[in-house]
């Protein structure tokens, strides 16, 4: 009984407090720049570490890059907000998911292994339109 | 009628392309980062997950509003290069080899590692992966378990000397990514070896 209930004490826990896992690191800040997450306004520097469900978010004069565990690049422009939706990498497989939301601004992408290892896996998602990432370097600008 | 509307539509088709080159998001696909083949950008249609479009060649803008996508060549703008500038450096990969069926290194392994520890100190915000690697001998769930000890072992040291634990993972691909290609069950010591990813 007491190895049952200490289980599911621990799977408890487990699950109302889930350790953030990183999907990667901010490499650059300039300006006015922010990560949006449960509600909170974070000021990132170089070695930030992002969660997936992060919203990035920068103002007039503001850009971010970053770097993801996959190898995948960002360069985030001023006046964007771009929602990092979905994120799911196995470091041994290369299988993963990984959905971006650019609500509003522009960013530039170099893909990495997610989209390397299946072409389907990799997707942006602007205001009228969903992208299929076939691994490669474009820009995407949503005024 | 017909004549007429004809005749008004050079005067507002000006006004018109300038009015969707403002207001509709936009993908330019680039060339390939240091003469990497160009990949391409689907514009997906989420009825059915078929393509819409796809923009294959470099320097090429399409419009992806709700209509129609159209594409047209494009130079990037210097808002774009300047995007395109600030993309973090690429992440520089350093290689280190093991003795058969051991996670020794094998000699000549010092000057790697100084090497790869002055990337990660040149780089702000840096984060290191450290990827294990076997050669085709043995099966396949050893090899991913033998790739993880090298990974592990390599992180290890490499804490010691200094780098941050939280910014240092370890993960092993087994026999899936061979330098060489070779048989299964073939011994190739250039396959057992532990890739360092400075990020």
């Amino acid at each position: 009984m007491i190895p049952y209930r200490l289980i599911a004490l621990i799977a408890t826990l487990a699950l109302s407090s889930p350790a953030l896992a990183e999907i990667g690191r901010v490499k650059r800040v300039v300006g006015q720049a922010w990560v949006e997450r449960s509600g909170q306004k974070l000021a990132p520097a170089p070695g930030f570490a992002l969660s997936k469900g992060d919203t990035l978010a920068t103002g007039r004069d503001g850009r971010l890059s970053i770097t993801f565990i996959d190898n995948t690049r960002f360069s985030a422009g001023p006046n964007s907000r771009i929602a990092l939706s979905e994120f799911r990498f196995d470091e041994t497989s290369h299988k993963g998911q990984f959905v971006t939301k650019v609500d509003r601004g522009s960013l530039a992408v170099v893909s990495g292994q997610i989209a390397k290892e299946d072409p389907k896996a990799m997707q942006v998602r602007t205001p009228t339109s969903l992208l299929g990432v076939r691994g490669t370097r474009f820009v995407v600008n949503v005024p | 009628m017909i004549r007429a509307s004809l005749a008004r539509l050079p005067i507002a088709l000006p006004f018109l392309t300038l009015a969707t080159a403002c207001a509709t998001p936009s993908v330019l696909l680039l060339d390939g980062e240091n003469g990497a083949k160009t990949g391409a950008v689907a514009v997906i249609d989420e009825s059915d997950g078929s393509d819409r479009a796809v923009v294959s060649e470099p320097n090429t803008k399409a419009s992806i509003g709700d209509g129609t996508v159209r594409q047209r060549p494009a130079e990037p703008s210097d808002r774009d290069r300047a995007l395109v500038a600030d993309l973090p450096t690429a992440p520089t990969s350093y290689t280190l080899y093991f003795l058969e069926d051991s996670t020794d290194l094998a000699p000549g392994s010092e000057a790697v590692l100084s090497a790869l520890l002055a990337e990660v100190a040149a780089r702000p915000g840096a984060d290191v992966q450290i990827i294990g690697h076997t050669d085709r001998l043995g099966s396949g769930d050893d090899n991913d378990r033998l790739s993880m000890a090298r990974a592990q072992e390599i992180r290890a040291a490499l804490i010691t000397r200094g780098l941050d634990p939280d910014a240092t993972r370890a993960s092993g691909r087994g026999e899936r990514d061979p330098l060489v290609a070779t048989e299964d069950g073939i011994s190739e010591p250039r396959n057992r070896r532990v890739e360092v990813v400075v990020r």
